[in-house]
């Protein structure tokens, strides 16, 4: 068989279980897409080859995901593989020990084909600020894949894998899959263990899948969840399982905020997003406008405070003593987030800053939580733009912050939120529809998503290359 | 919120708390900050009289286990990434000076 890259997780198992192919072929398929197309696309870091074809040799494919290519994002610590987190201070650096992610996903039979690129330590929407060069968007070479999870969105949008994970802090799953035209699933903040995982902004670090299709994010999200002792703000409940589909959306009131259409949105952003609209209503679902929902431009600001604050903080143990270079490697990016959160945290400053902030966070959780008294679940485009061309994030410090205006809300409270493709615009670039539910509703996540895809045909689309 | 000029003083205090060295030519860095405080201004907008702050979206508190001892990294595999070691320990550039 050929091209068994190409394959979703659902149609790779049914494979490997049926003997149509072995998992060493599955492997090699990925491993010589990536070959042929990833020098140009730069999607990975680094790429594992014999090691994961030996562990194809010998793996169990009556596991969960026995015998399955996994694209992991590099800011998992994976033992034996190096963790780089697209930083040159992390260049030589082989962790000691696997995330609790990584863990689960080796017991269950993953095999794992590289670490991909993304924004230096997840700083950013464009993965543009890598020290291992731009990823491209496999759509259009000339554009970005979005970020910080862009090497992971685009290896699976190219197919040089069957699945990947991500990790998002404030849009960097859903933005990377919106303009990559995969799924990217956000889970509720604790749903999945941070342990191990190159900590960006602690409170709101979500790891999450990135997947070619609704069920396959979610069968990859059940792996990944579930309560840890290593992680005291994982959530303590046993593993997330899907829900009974719906037939349909009827008796569901779903919320579309007049205030996630700013000014800058691209017109066909928005038809696109009407368009969903009217698919939504179709299924049975009532659609509410919501015009008092809080201006996405407050959430700019707290997570600009925020995630600089936790970021000075977290960075301030790469020393170059126990592990990786010292501080002369970081990059511009990470120096002038870490600069703008000392300050903020600094004597003098930490009220009028890092207090204000955490306390308009107060008024973004009860913005949500008032909406969610009027409705179930709440819609809206993941940016207010297709992906833009490469060099888009030079020289902007905020180039992040408002490309994620629209999904900052949701990271900031917590919430779980889903992108899932529903349009292109005229040059052929997706456009990315994201779900949004209160916090540990995951499953009306997923029911209005896999009715949304099972009756569209924008995922089926992939990208010529 | 309202002083939000950083200086050059300001600008060098918050590099040394930041154990970082800004090159000549990254002094754009400073325009930055200032651009970055001046965007978040916004929040004035919003009253906060009598407003908790949310440090924790799942309202999880002390989190605590027995002390109980489990496996651990070994000495050699905590040291494998280090750059320096000198015996069994990480070396570090001294933190006292003697001779003053």
């Amino acid at each position: 068989m050929t091209d068994l890259n190409k394959l979703t997780l659902k149609e790779a198992r049914e494979g490997l279980l049926s003997k149509k192919f072995t998992a060493v072929e599955l492997t090699q398929s990925c491993l010589d897409r990536i070959k042929s197309l990833d020098k140009k696309l730069n999607s990975f870091v680094t790429v594992t080859g014999e090691d994961a074809l030996k562990q194809a040799q010998s793996v169990d494919i009556n596991l969960p995901l026995g015998g399955i290519p996994i694209a992991v994002k590099d800011n998992y610590l994976t033992k034996d593989i190096r963790t780089t987190a697209s930083s040159r201070v992390l260049d030589n650096y082989l962790a000691q020990y696997d995330a609790t992610t990584i863990k689960k996903l080796k017991n269950a039979g993953a095999i794992i084909i590289g670490k991909t690129n993304l924004d230096a330590w997840a700083h950013g929407s464009s993965t543009e600020t890598s020290d291992y060069g731009p990823t491209l968007n496999p759509w259009n070479m000339e554009h970005l894949p979005g970020g910080s999870s862009g090497g992971s969105a685009a290896a699976v949008a190219a197919d040089e894998t069957i699945i990947s994970v991500g990790s998002e802090t404030a849009g960097s799953i859903r933005q990377p899959a919106s303009w990559c035209g995969v799924v990217g699933f956000k889970p509720t903040y604790g749903r999945v263990s941070r342990y191990g995982v190159i900590a960006m902004k602690s409170s709101t670090d979500s790891p999450g899948p990135i997947c070619k299709t609704v069920d396959d994010a979610a069968n990859l999200l059940e792996i990944m969840s579930g309560s840890d002792p290593f992680d005291a703000t994982s959530i303590d409940e046993p593993p997330w399982k899907k829900p009974e589909l719906r037939q349909n959306l009827k008796g569901l009131k779903i919320g579309l905020p007049l205030s996630y259409f700013p000014p800058q949105t691209q017109p066909e952003v928005k038809e696109a997003i009407l368009g969903a609209v009217e698919t939504l209503k179709k299924l049975g679902a009532e659609i509410i406008e919501l015009s008092d929902v809080l201006d996405p431009k407050y959430s700019i600001a707290v997570y600009t405070i925020l995630q600089r604050s936790e970021v000075s903080s977290n960075l301030a143990r790469f020393d170059g003593i126990r592990y990786g270079h010292d501080r002369s490697f970081f990059g511009t990016e990470a120096k002038r987030r870490i600069m703008l959160g000392t300050y903020s945290l600094s004597a003098g400053y930490y009220d009028a800053y890092y207090l204000k902030a955490q306390k308009v966070r107060t008024l973004i959780c009860q913005d949500f939580d008032n909406q969610f008294k009027k409705v179930d679940a709440i819609i809206g485009p993941v940016s207010p733009t297709t992906a833009l061309k490469i060099g888009a994030s030079e020289g902007q410090s905020m180039f992040g912050e408002i490309q994620d205006m629209l999904v900052e809300p949701s990271s900031i409270a917590g919430l779980p939120g889903i992108s899932i493709p529903c349009a292109f615009d005229k040059i052929g670039l997706p456009i990315g529809l994201q779900i949004m539910a209160p916090q540990k509703r995951e499953d009306l996540v997923y029911q209005i998503a896999k009715l949304f895809e099972d009756n569209t045909d924008y995922h089926l689309e992939r990208p010529k290359l | 919120m309202s002083d939000n000029l950083i200086t050059d003083a300001v600008f060098q205090h918050t590099a040394k708390l930041s154990r970082l060295e800004i090159k000549p030519e990254e002094s754009y860095i400073k325009d930055q900050l200032a651009q970055a405080a001046q965007y978040v201004e916004v929040l004035k907008e919003l009253n906060t009289d009598n407003v908790p702050p949310t440090y924790q979206v799942n309202h999880k508190s002390n989190v605590l286990r027995e002390d109980v001892v489990n496996d651990s990294l070994s000495q050699d595999l905590a040291l494998s990434q280090a750059e320096n070691t000198t015996d069994a320990y990480f070396k570090t550039a001294p933190t006292i000076n003697k001779n003053k």
